[in-house]
């Protein structure tokens, strides 16, 4: 013990002590999950980054509350379910504080912060060792994506805030609501930078230089009828339009899927006919995936783990009376009428067998009929499109119809008829634009298109597109059915029903989210322009 | 013996007088030797060390490691015996050479020490505010965890159970609520190792409650910020320091205590039986013309059916066992301990096992260096109830009919097919057929060396960690229950690793110039702790015996990423500088100053460091010569301190945007960003007042610690709530970013802690003490940033706001309408206001669906605007307790001692959640006696119109229960007053009864010292709440005051045993 030597036996512990700490001591990057300043480092990184933007958690709310009860519950093509909420959309009653309101809204916000914040991190982190031509493609698919966001908010709420930095909130978080054009001429900038950085080809289920031209021509198409009136639209704009959906037309080398009926399947998501979808994939969490027709579908028979059907979308009678009868296809591929027989639903069971009438577009089955042993109630793996070729194609035929009462243009009958053969009816040798909207509502029902057509009618002729929602009202359109197979007669409902406001041109914008108006009281004030 | 103390008070120049005076009379004898045993009281321990001074002759000498002395003297002079912690006491030589002594083992405050932090001082030296309570305190209420028995204790400390759960957490705050964010919970520094706050103590890692409350030397409680400073920005909600019992020098002892007794559920709350339940349906059916149910025709031969309480309640034994050998030389002592603890929860399902061992050994290995370790190696086994913390709820959910099994074996449950009756699970069946074991093993330790570098300065080192280890597994059948949807088996299994350690060295030097003392420290502190965790779960097991998580479907394996492991594994650092200086000036004026400087990885690189300081003055008043002579003082000191501290309440890496893999359609997995970062992320910091004042008269038998304080922190870390358009939300939004982390708040908390304890009798065979602390804690928001007003820290409940965090009152005040009676008269439903609809006109009055009517609760119109709408909403109160107290009294009489001590709240509210549904007409579970005062709707003339407003009325106009119509436009159950209940109380938290054996009758066995005793723990309480139990902790400030049914505390009965051998 004596020869044991103080001075040593003291420096020795300090010298331990020390050598405990490094520099670099404080620094703890998580290990669970990469932060935004040691990702980005190759090109792959980027594809990565860029991949959760076409799914995921952001989309799934609008997708289930925002794309149909708008898209197709209030343009009279769904019938309400009697749900409080969904109820306000019949009557037009609409409140700020209703739940599909505020769910698009958060949702497609989310949807623009993801992408904000993928493209500032690719322009300010990404690594010098990247290609430039990769950092812009990934950047144009992020801009294509905020765009499509923009445009369904512009659509739905008109003129909302435009945010391209969300870091910028910290300090300044509230905003003024910016005027409604310039959030449109906002997306054409986002979808121009697209097309020009987006490759002519990618995998499957990426966007293509097609998809931003397509989308390009459907917001020019819209933006030619903002601020005008008495059923004239801007030229310019339909020029752009026709410009735009016509080089998809003509030189993107795609054409539409064989079988409208195949095309919905989930075997054939990303067909060449789709030009944005979304990617969705089994075994995820609630409100995080794809569960259209676990709420929506009208019986949970047909559902993984046979749960669901909780808020069964019934089509309006107004919806049947559209169909010829020789468009069985597109019918049968859209709406279950009773006693239709669907092979390929709960094939355990030998199909299902339809008792009533019900939506069945996006219904796909359960998780064995999808050889997916993980799709749940929240996570169906169909790619339901936003954008798709027959789409773009009936762009094209209305910007060359344009502000004409009808057309014969060669080109226009071309693309409007190969969407009526493909679905097996008769084509026709003129155009009109009456025959336009309903091809439309027919060939993308329930994909959430018909709403965004009427608010484009309502910009330029806002009198007849009042007059067309009061007319559906009027010819009771809007109020579900009932099919006897044997008759094969359809019957209107007659229940009573809750009494609807008659519709204004109001009705054509759905209120801010009260809770937004809250917690941000300038979006009260009159728009200011962004530009 | 007060006369003797008195005397010793005296100065000490009238002591010569007396002294002088006494061996006059007395005349000259012969000294001669005199030798004993000076042994503590407690546990007959021998002292050593304990000063022998021949009064007034200025000889004395020490006891050795015995406890044996020898001294010269002669008869009539006075031995005075002293040790540290002890009283004194004095005993007249006469004719006995041998004199044995016995001395009391109890804490006067002078006397006292207190750890400061990185040291310990006389407690009559400290500057701030610290309080402390003996092991021995401790154990008088037989926690299972010690930081159960710190309630009522300590002033200025909140202690709540979260969960009477065996082990189960309870919710710790000293001094307030100061974070939103962070944690508020203190530091807990046990034997040098430093705990870091937990947001929920009560699972996972718990370093607590894998101590052994039997093994607690002392808890010393660091309030303010003179005394917290030290510690640094871990420290800003207080410290609690935990000194586990060390070996002293004397021979080998050996004890053994043991207790055993049984737990039973406090109360039940009252449910209504089956033939009640059978009255009700079929009333009910009458008014909503459905729902009549054949097998409740007759009611009258109906019997009690399931009462659910009783059967998931059991009366639950418990039982410890502690051996501890202790004893030592000069040169090594040791104290090794061994326990086992064993408790089975009241619930069903639960139970609770402690093994561990302890090891302290303290070595003097050189006359220059001083080595020791503590360690402490635990297993713990928990079965966590399935029912998990909302028990009572569970057993709520089914209604008497059900049986528990059917009369084939099966389980019973709900199979009643109405649409509206909701299947339920069988609580009993869970609770049975579940598995959810946890095993924890646990190494826990501290290592240290003192070298003593030269006179008054020493270096000592210190490494400390605390490895945690924890498996759980959790296997659930497959089962159906009566006409719910089948269950498909599944199991899961998960397994973690938390690993802290710290290396510290420190300075310390002390020496003395003239009147002035001076004391420093300096050190340097790295502390790292990171964690691991892995988990795999699998369902559709081919057999439910097969439990092992390989057997399940492997396309259904799901690992780590899932909910619960969110974040598997990450860890985090920090590093801190420290000093402190203590000064003293002829024993008057006492100032301290504490610096520290930390560094946290939490934060980025250029907002990483900061510095905490504080300083303390303290005015011994009593060695003022203008009080020097008051006898009646014993002690006065007036304390001031201020102090800035830092708190750094949030997540590691949230000032950047971090990217989660999830799965996606595209690519397999991609990478989603999951927060908003905001790299200018600061710490919170807090100004720090506080005063004090400590006193003590007539000789220790009063004695008062008196403090007050203002805690002000700023720049409160908050999940900012921005704007939706922000793509970010601060609770749980699917799709959203988490909302950045903003330095945005300002908390205010005020108040003070007041602790009293007197001697009330005290002769030879009867003692009587009692002791009383209250404190008062103001909370209340002074700013909450850019958002303001509006910041949403709200919590709702029925889609609607009933708890509130708002500038101007406390953080998480409860907020909604004021009931205001029933609609019972025509003039009620004419002229009482009435909700509105969506479009913000009044509901119409109608029997009919969608209208309101007879029966439905009104509320108060406080905007007098003539509707009801969200404008009438008021706050309701705090679920922070205005005051909080407790009481102790303890008395002993002869061989007998008893305790009774009591604990309660005043001015808090509590949210009776099980109310709502229990007392809802139109609930299909099972309802409380009260809903029978449903209200009774009736007509003024019997053949008249049973829809005209003028002919009905409501018999009962006083009840609070609806009636029973089958509609709810009213929204009877928004958040309202009825609902939000006065939740003071006072608890009987612990009578226990010992005796202690005559020593003289043991030591013939050769044991030392036994004492029995018997305990009842919680044995009653007294509360207007109508709930089980109105103590209820939570973790989270914005929404606290819950009682959701949650596992009650126990009562507990138990009978033990105290052995000491020789």
């Amino acid at each position: 013990m004596k020869s044991f030597n103080k001075t040593i036996t003291t420096i020795l512990l300090f010298a331990v002590a020390i050598a405990g700490c490094k520099k670099s001591f404080l620094d703890r990057p998580s290990n669970s999950q990469i932060s935004s300043n040691n990702f980005y480092k190759s090109t792959s990184d980027l594809r990565l980054a860029t991949a959760s933007l076409y799914a995921g958690a952001q989309w799934s709310r609008w997708n289930r509350s925002g794309m149909m009860p708008f898209g197709d519950v209030l343009a009279g093509t769904g019938s309400f379910a009697y749900s409080q909420d969904l109820v306000q959309l019949f009557t037009r009653t609409i409140t700020a504080q209703n739940t599909y309101v505020s769910e698009a809204w958060i949702s497609l916000y989310n949807v623009i912060g993801q992408c904000n914040t993928v493209i500032n991190a690719i322009k300010e982190q990404a690594d010098a060792s990247i290609p430039q031509a990769d950092k812009n493609a990934a950047i144009a698919e992020a801009k294509f994506i905020r765009a499509m966001a923009y445009y369904y908010l512009a659509i739905y709420y008109g003129a909302v805030p435009i945010i391209e930095d969300n870091r910028k909130l910290i300090d300044n978080p509230l905003l003024n609501r910016n005027i409604m054009s310039d959030v449109y001429k906002f997306a054409t900038n986002d979808l121009t930078y697209a097309a020009q950085y987006l490759p002519k080809t990618d995998q499957k289920g990426r966007l293509t230089t097609w998809s931003a031209q397509g989308m390009l021509g459907k917001v020019y198409l819209t933006m030619a009828g903002v601020g005008k009136s008495g059923g004239m639209r801007s030229q310019s704009l339909l020029d752009s339009a026709k410009k735009y959906a016509g080089n998809v037309c003509k030189n993107s080398g795609l054409t539409l899927f064989p079988s409208y009926y195949e095309l919905f399947k989930a075997q054939n998501n990303d067909s060449p006919e789709s030009l944005f979808a979304l990617q969705w994939t089994a075994g995820v969490g609630y409100a995080t995936g794809n569960d259209l027709q676990t709420w929506y579908a009208p019986t949970g028979e047909v559902l993984p783990q046979k749960t669901g059907g909780w808020q069964s979308l019934a089509p309006t009678y107004d919806l049947y009376r559209m169909y010829s009868p020789k468009d069985t296809v597109r019918r049968k591929a859209t709406i279950m009428l009773n006693g239709d027989f669907y092979p390929e639903l709960n094939q355990a069971a030998g199909g299902y067998k339809a008792t009533g009438t019900g939506m069945k577009k996006h219904i796909i089955g359960n998780e064995k009929d999808n050889n997916a042993p993980t799709m749940g109630s929240w996570s169906s793996i169909e790619h339901n499109s936003l954008l798709r070729l027959a789409d773009v194609y009936l762009v094209y035929a209305e910007a060359i119809l344009g502000n004409n009462t009808s057309t014969s243009d060669a080109d226009a009958l071309l693309y409007f008829n190969k969407v009526r053969t493909r679905a097996g009816v008769d084509p026709v040798t003129s155009i009109n634009p009456t025959m336009l909207r309903v091809e439309r509502r027919v060939e993308l029902a329930y994909e959430g298109q018909y709403w965004i057509d009427l608010v484009r009618f309502s910009y330029y002729d806002p009198t007849s597109a009042v007059k067309w929602l009061n007319d559906q009202d009027a010819t009771h359109g809007r109020i579900g059915f009932t099919y006897d197979p044997v008759t094969k007669i359809a019957t209107r409902d007659t229940t009573a029903l809750p009494s609807t406001l008659p519709a204004t041109i109001s009705s054509f914008t759905l209120p801010i989210p009260a809770s937004e108006m809250t917690s941000s009281p300038k979006l009260a004030e009159p728009p200011v322009p962004y530009y | 013996m007060n006369q003797t103390i008195f005397i010793r008070k005296l100065p000490a120049f009238t002591l010569l007088v007396i002294f002088l005076m006494l061996l006059h009379l007395r005349g000259y004898a012969q000294d001669r030797l005199i030798t004993g045993k000076v042994a503590a009281n407690e546990d007959s321990s021998p002292l050593s060390g304990a000063t022998v001074l021949l009064k007034g002759r200025n000889k004395s000498t020490v006891t050795n490691e015995q406890g044996l002395f020898s001294i010269l003297a002669k008869k009539g002079d006075v031995l005075i015996f002293r040790m540290v912690g002890f009283k004194p006491q004095e005993i007249t030589v006469g004719d006995a050479n041998i004199i044995n002594v016995v001395l009391k083992g109890e804490r006067t405050n002078l006397d006292d020490v207190v750890v400061i932090g990185y040291a310990k001082i006389a407690r009559k030296d400290a500057t701030g505010s610290i309080g402390s309570i003996s092991g021995e305190e401790l154990r008088q209420t037989q926690p299972t965890t010690f930081d159960q028995a710190l309630q009522g204790k300590v002033a200025g400390v909140v202690v709540q159970q979260v969960s009477g759960q065996p082990g189960g957490g309870v919710s710790i705050q000293i001094r307030g609520v100061s974070s939103i964010s962070g944690s508020n919970s203190p530091l807990f520094v046990i034997d040098g190792v430093i705990i870091p706050p937990v947001n929920d103590p009560g699972k996972g890692s718990n370093p607590l409650n894998a101590i052994n409350p039997s093994e607690i030397e002392s808890i010393d409680v660091l309030k303010d910020a003179s005394a917290t400073a030290i510690y640094g920005s871990q420290a800003t909600n207080g410290v609690v320091v935990i000194t586990t019992k060390r070996g002293k020098i004397g021979a080998p002892s050996i004890s053994y205590d043991v207790y055993a007794g049984f737990q039973e559920i406090p109360g039940r709350l009252p449910t209504i039986d089956l033939q009640q339940l059978a009255t009700f349906i079929n009333a009910r059916a009458a008014v909503w013309g459905f729902d009549v149910r054949p097998e409740f025709a007759n009611p009258q031969y109906l019997g009690k059916g399931t009462d659910w309480q009783k059967e998931l309640f059991r009366r639950a034994p418990m039982q410890n066992h502690d051996i501890t050998l202790k004893g030592g030389d000069t040169r090594t002592q040791y104290l090794l301990s061994a326990s086992y603890f064993n408790q089975e929860g009241i619930a069903l399902g639960s139970d609770f096992k402690r093994y561990s061992v302890r090891l302290n050994l303290d070595n003097k290995t050189t006359n220059w260096l001083k080595i020791g370790t503590s360690l402490q190696l635990a297993h713990v086994d928990e079965n966590v109830a399935a029912t998990g913390a909302s028990v009572i709820s569970t057993a709520l959910n089914n209604t008497p009919d059900i049986p528990v099994t059917n009369s084939d074996g099966s389980w019973g449950a709900v199979t009643n097919n109405s649409g509206w009756v909701q299947p339920s699970a069988n609580p009993v069946a869970l609770a049975t057929i579940i598995k959810n074991l946890r095993k924890r093993n646990q190494v826990f330790g501290n290592l240290y060396a003192e070298i003593q570098i030269a006179k008054g300065l020493s270096l000592r080192n210190e490494l400390s960690g605390n490895f945690d280890f924890t498996t759980e597994d959790y296997f659930s059948p497959s089962y159906t229950f009566g006409k719910g949807t089948p269950s498909q088996n599944s199991g899961s299994t998960s397994a973690g690793q938390n690993f802290y350690t710290v290396i510290r060295n420190f300075l310390n030097y002390g020496h003395t110039f003239g009147k002035l003392r001076l004391d420093a420290l300096a050190g340097h502190e790295s502390q790292e702790s990171t964690f691991h965790n892995v988990s795999a779960g699998r369902i559709n097991f081919p057999s439910n015996n097969v439990q092992a998580i390989n057997a399940g479907d492997p396309t259904t394996a799901t690992n780590g990423g899932d909910n619960s492991l969110s974040n598997p594994k990450g860890g985090s650092a920090q590093e801190s500088y420290f000093g402190r200086i203590n000064l003293s000036w002829d024993d008057k004026y006492l100032l301290t100053g504490n610096i520290r400087r930390d560094g946290s990885s939490n934060f980025p690189s250029y907002n990483r460091w900061v510095t905490t300081y504080s300083g303390g003055f303290a005015w011994k008043i009593k060695n003022e010569a203008f009080l020097k002579d008051v006898a009646a003082i014993n002690d006065l000191k007036l304390r001031l301190g201020y102090g800035l501290t830092n708190n750094q309440g949030i997540q590691g890496n949230s000032f950047i945007t971090q990217l989660t893999s999830v799965p996606n359609g595209l690519s397999g997995t991609a990478q989603f960003q999951s927060n908003l970062a905001n790299p200018n992320v600061t710490w919170e910091k807090t100004d720090y007042y506080s005063a004090g004042i400590d006193a003590s008269f007539f000789n220790g038998r009063l004695s008062f610690v008196l403090d007050v304080y203002n805690r002000q922190t700023d720049g409160l870390l908050l999940k900012v709530p921005l704007p939706l358009y922000s793509g970010t939300a601060a609770g749980y939004s699917p799709g959203s970013m988490a909302a950045p982390y903003v330095n945005v708040g300002k908390v205010s908390n005020k108040g003070f802690d007041f602790q009293i304890s007197s001697t009330n009798i005290s002769t030879q065979k009867f003692n009587w003490k009692t002791s009383f602390t209250l404190s008062r804690n103001i909370n209340k928001i002074i700013f909450l940033g850019s958002g303001g007003d509006q910041a949403n820290l709200s919590t709702s409940f029925n889609n609607d706001i009933i708890q509130t965090t708002v500038v101007g009152q406390p953080i998480g005040q409860f907020y909604g309408y004021i009931f205001d009676g029933v609609y019972a008269t025509p003039n009620d439903l004419q002229t009482h206001a009435r909700p509105v609809n969506s479009a913000g006109n009044p509901y119409p009055v109608s029997a009919a669906g969608g209208g309101i009517w007879y029966g439905d609760r009104m509320f108060k119109d406080l905007n007098g605007d003539g509707v009801i709408d969200s404008k009438d909403k008021t706050f309701l109160g705090s679920p922070l307790p205005k005051f909080q107290f407790g009481l102790n009294n303890s008395f002993s009489y002869k061989n007998f001692d008893l305790n009774v001590f009591f604990s309660g709240n005043y001015g808090n509210k509590i949210f009776n959640q099980l109310k709502v549904s229990q007392t809802d007409p139109q609930n299909n579970s099972s309802y409380f006696s009260a809903i029978l005062d449903y209200a009774r709707v009736a007509l003024r003339d019997p053949n008249g119109s049973a829809t005209d407003v003028n002919n009905v009325y409501v018999t009962n106009p006083n009840t609070t229960i609806v009636s029973l119509r089958n509609d709810n436009t009213n929204g009877n159950n928004r958040p309202n007053s009825l609902f939000i209940e006065d939740g003071s109380f006072i608890k009987c938290k612990n009578i226990t009864l010992g005796y202690r054996f005559s020593e003289k009758l043991l030591s013939k066995i050769h044991i030392r010292s036994v004492r029995v005793y018997g305990t009842v723990t919680n044995a009653f309480i007294i509360t207007k709440y109508s709930g089980m139990d109105p103590e209820i902790g939570s973790w989270n400030p914005l929404s606290a005051g819950w009682d959701s049914g949650y596992y009650a505390q126990p009562r507990v009965f138990t009978l033990g045993a105290n052995i000491t051998l020789n």
